[in-house]
Order: C-alpha cells, then structure tokens, then sequence
C-alpha cells in the first residue's frame, strides 16, 4: 500500500474515488472515512486538554529523513499539544512495518513514519503516514515531492497535514514572519520561518520603513518607508519579487491592515492635518476617508469577517483602542485600563484582539475581548510591544527588549514558552505573522 | 555633491558680492535647497531663494548664522503636541525673523522620545511638527514656506534612556537629516 502510485491522494480526493462505486462500498468506505475525520485525537478547544503522546520516526531513506523527522518533531513540539519519548526507545525501526504492538509498551498513542527518496530527476519524493496505535489504523497516508533543497518547507508542510489529521485545524508551520531589522543606521525587512529558520533580508531601500502588513493569500507586504524625506506607502509582491508605491500624501502615511477579502488596505494619514483612517481600493487605487477627526487615528486591524475594525485614537489625550464600522462609523472606545495602549491586531481566527500598553513605566502585551471582557495582562519583563497573531490565533510574535536588545519573540495566545525566534546579532522589532 | 558644488557657488556669489546677476547655474536649480552637511552627516534643508537674498540686506552666511541661534528645539511635554505656553515666546521671534526674511523656508521635523510604539509616535512627532507650523501660519507666517516631516521615534537627538534625555528627544526640530 505504502509504494502505491495511487496514493498521492487525501482523505477527500480518495471519497471522491470512491463515489463512483457500487453504493454498498460507497456506504462502506464513506462511514470509514467520516470516521476517520470525525476523529479528534486532540480537541485543542477543550479547556482540559491532554497532551497526545506521539511518535515521530525518522523517516526511511535517504539520510536527509532524519532531518525531515526533526523538523516535524519541533514543529509539533512547539504547539505544547504533544508529548514526546526519547527516540532511543523506539522498538519498531523506520523501516518496518507499522504495528501496533511496538508502541502500547510505550504509551504511545500516534506514530508518525515516512521515507524519502531521491527520484532520477533529483526530486525529493517522501511518502508520510499517521497511524493511530489505539485503533491500529492509517489515519493519513500521503506522497509529497520537492526539490532537494527545499526540505525545510516540505517537512513544515508534512507537519501542517500531521496537525490537521489529528487535531481537525489548520496549522501555522509554513507560515512566515517578517520584522523590521536594524544594523547600524539602516533598517530593512527581514523574512523567517515561523520557527526562525531561513532568515534572509528582503528590503533595504528607504530611510526608515516600518513595520510591515501581509496580503490575505501572504504574497504581498504592504509597509510605510521614508524616501527622499517623503513617506510613502509600498507594496512589495513575492511572485514578481517587485515593489511599487502605492500611496503618498506628502504628510504621514501609515499602513494598517488588508482586510480578508483581500480587496482594501486600511492606512492613517495626516493629509488633511490629523492621522485619520482611510481605506484605499487596491483594485482602482482609491483612496476613501473614513474619519474626520482632530485627534489622531492610527493602527487599523480588521475583524476577520471584515465588518468592523480596531485602531488606537488619542481622543482621551492618551492613546486607547477603539472599534468601529468599515464605514468609519460606530466608534465605541473598547480599553479603560492602562495609559497608552496601542499596536492592535485583531485575531484572524477569532474573538481576541492583542495589543501593547504601558503599565508601571513599561510597555507589555495585553488580550482583550471585542467586547472589552477577558483583559488579560501576558507579559511582565522588559518591554515588550508589537503582537501579532499566527494564523490560527494559538501564537502571538511580540518584540522585547528583555534581553538588552530588542528582538522577536514567540509565546502563545496565554502568554506561555515565551521565547526569542529572531538571531541576537540583529536588533529586531515590528513582527508580523502572515494569515 | 551637487548640494556642496550649489553651495560653493553661492558662497562665491556672495563672496564677489550679491549683486551679480548672471551666475552659471541652470534655470531648474534656481531656489532649491541649498544644503549644507553638519558632522552628523545632516543635511540643513533651509530653503533660501537666491533672488530674494540678493535683494534683502543679509548675506547667506550671517541668515545662517541668525538663525542657528533662533530656531532652537521646540519641545513638548510627554504624549503632547500642543505647543507649550514656554515655548510661545521663543516661536514668536521665529515668526518674526520669517517675516522679515521672506527668502527663507523651512522644514520642520517632528519627533519623540523612546517610549511608545514606533507607528504611535510617528503620528505624534506628525502632530507636533504640525502644531509648531499652525502656531507659525497663526502668527502671518505663509503656510507654503513651512514643510512639516515626522520622523516618530526613529532619529533620538539624545540616546540615555532617562528623562533628562527624553525631554530632549521630544521636540520640533528645525534640520532634517537626508
């Protein structure tokens, strides 16, 4: 079954295969398959969540399926929803066969195992499966094919199915996080993994840029930069690896956000005297006021169903966060704690939205609810400022200075394995986690 | 280097004396900025119109050093950009030498001290660039010599993290750095 041509197939593509059988089968392998996806082998909603015991192998093969193993293991690792035993211990080999029996002893409760090859044309090929040892099923079986040189993503993205099979949601481990990276006068973008892994510098150009926006399908960065003493709003597009300005008023322009839809960049600008907000068509190039206050108005992020939008106003002389319409009407002021609360960003995946305010003299990151419940306070050392969500709302990326100098940081949406992703040798601030 | 060769020939503009009126530079650069790069590789971006000086009775040199003593920092409390009554009295000698020199054109800058998110403060260095040159149009002062330009948090004047030096940072500041 494992050296099938056929299975490069998921779960849905083999149910569609199989409507086309005889209706006995049909209902056979349709109850086998909702079965399977019916399955949650952790409910990461569960408020009394237990970690699943899992194994993963190193994969069979070449020698680089050790390293595949290992990227898989720490992706899964960093989600805090496993846990895992010394490979040492394994009984079963890469090579043999999946039984059940090698891992009970071991109290485990799902095996990852794989192999990967190198096809004449010097393709990565990796065949990946899931097995359940309780039920002693296949749980995911799937083929996968790369250039050689792209084992990082490919592992990240064998990972991203693993988590999806088991725990019924989509995963963060090919998502990427660009920050804003100084050294000496100049500061330019720099792109990483998730992880921190593959970090390379992708824009340089300009006096200052800030922090950037990611497009919705996350091949596009949207960020202000200071050119010949003018700032502007410039896009960068990955695919045509191109950047083009946007928008630029003469005064301050300050990108936001892109709503889901993809279609509006929602910025700041003080064209007309005060930062107001604005949504600019990224179609026709259009640019709508949406506010006219005498205050300013600054750092829009969108809900995820696009409605509304969350943004720092200076109305009480101090800056707050306050919600409203797309349109620009309905504002409601949503914080009444803390001095100097901004740097909103509304999850993707949901009820939350993150933000930085000042408490004690010192910047820390904070959570509170749309409708101004559950404010909670996640960090207390150094300052720290900037959140943004992963994906799927688990994980914010933060910048702190805890360490002397200001880098990025990773702790989940809790406050939990705060840890810096970003090298030491950079001084890193204004991450941002594409959706 | 076309900033030095523009500034080497008004100096020998007015070094010959200003009445000259044929000078060999192209029609385009006439009244563009005439910059002069200070040890921190600044560049002064004061706008003097060459015609205008020529006519009024101050050199380049002794503008320049008037107004190196005039327009000094403009500095606000913390998270404020309205321009405080202490500093109203030295603003209004600016207006006034602005107004006698109507050659002259200035940048304002905006900034902030260390405290506060980046995108925050570069709305709030905007507002205090832009609350000194209302304060400036307020006193006759024509809004068109008056750029504004916030740079936010990013070019501290002062790098100690203590009030003392915040204080400083936060400021309208007359010279724009390139």
């Amino acid at each position: 079954m494992i050296n099938s041509p056929n299975i490069n197939q998921d779960i849905k593509l083999s149910r569609k295969i199989v409507l086309a059988v005889t209706l006995s089968l049909l209902v056979l392998v349709c109850l086998h398959v909702s079965m399977t996806e019916a399955r949650l082998y952790i409910d990461i909603n569960s408020p009394g969540l237990k970690r699943l015991p899992i194994a993963v192998v190193d994969f069979a093969g070449i020698a680089e399926g050790t390293e595949m193993a290992d990227i898989i293991r720490s992706d899964l690792d960093f989600t805090g929803l496993f846990v895992f035993i010394n490979k040492n211990a394994f009984i079963e080999s890469p090579t043999a066969p999946f039984s059940p029996d090698n891992w009970r002893p071991l109290g485990i409760d799902a095996v990852v195992k794989g192999t990967a090859e190198l096809e004449p044309d010097g393709a990565l090929s990796v065949v990946a499966s899931v097995f359940d040892v309780v039920e002693s099923s296949n749980i995911l079986k799937k083929k996968y094919s790369s250039r050689k040189d792209s084992i990082r993503p490919l592992a990240h993205k064998i990972a991203d199915d693993i988590y999806e099979a088991l725990t019924g949601q989509k995963s963060y481990f090919s998502s990427k996080i660009v920050f804003i990276g100084q050294d000496g006068d100049r500061k330019s973008i720099y792109l990483m993994d998730y992880d921190g892994q593959r970090l390379k510098k992708i824009v340089s150009k300009g006096d200052i840029t800030m922090k950037p926006h990611w497009s919705t399908d996350g091949k596009k960065l949207y960020y202000s930069s200071l050119r010949n003493r003018r700032w502007g709003i410039y896009e960068l597009d990955f695919d045509t690896v191109s950047e083009e300005k946007l928008f630029s008023s003469g005064a301050t322009d300050l990108v936001g956000d892109v709503t889901p839809d993809g279609n509006y960049l929602l910025f700041s600008s003080s064209s007309k005297g005060n930062p107001n907000i604005y949504r600019f068509h990224l179609g026709s190039k259009e640019a709508t006021r949406l506010t006219h206050s005498d205050y300013i108005e600054v750092s829009p992020s969108v809900s995820p169903d696009g409605k509304s939008m969350v943004y720092v106003a200076d109305k009480s002389t101090v800056p707050q966060l306050y919600i409203m319409s797309m349109d620009g009407t309905d504002s409601r002021r949503l914080t009444f704690e803390g001095h100097y609360n901004s740097t909103p960003e509304w999850s993707r995946a949901g009820d939350m939205i993150v933000f930085s305010g000042r408490v004690g003299g010192q910047f820390q990151i904070y959570t509170i609810k749309p409708n101004g419940t559950d404010f909670k306070q996640l960090t207390d050392t150094g300052n720290n400022e900037e959140p943004s969500f992963s994906p799927d709302g688990r994980l914010i990326t933060f910048t702190s200075d805890r360490d002397g100098v200001k880098g990025v940081y990773v702790m989940t949406s809790t406050g939990e394995g705060q840890k810096r992703i970003s090298p030491r040798n950079i001084r890193a601030f204004g991450p941002s986690w594409s959706h | 280097m076309k900033h030095i060769f523009l500034l080497l020939m008004l100096l020998v503009l007015v070094v010959t004396g200003c009445a000259t009126t044929d000078v060999a530079v192209p029609d385009d650069k006439k009244g563009k900025d005439i910059s002069k790069r200070d040890k921190d590789g600044r560049d002064d971006v004061v706008k003097i119109d060459r015609d205008k000086i020529r006519d009024g009775a101050l050199t380049e040199e002794q503008i320049r050093a008037q107004m190196a003593s005039l327009f000094k920092d403009i500095h606000f409390s913390y998270n404020r950009y309205d321009v405080p009554e202490e500093e109203k009295a030295s603003m209004r000698k600016i207006a006034d030498w602005l107004l006698k020199n109507t050659g002259v054109s200035v940048l304002i800058e905006g900034h902030c001290d260390e405290r506060g998110t980046n995108e925050y403060n570069l709305a709030l260095g905007d507002q205090r660039a832009q609350s000194v040159r209302n304060y400036l149009v307020s006193l006759g002062v024509p809004a068109h010599r008056l750029e504004t330009i916030s740079f936010g948090k990013e070019k501290p004047a002062c790098n100690e993290h203590a009030e003392e030096c915040w204080l400083k940072n936060r400021r309208a500041h007359f010279v724009s750095s390139k």
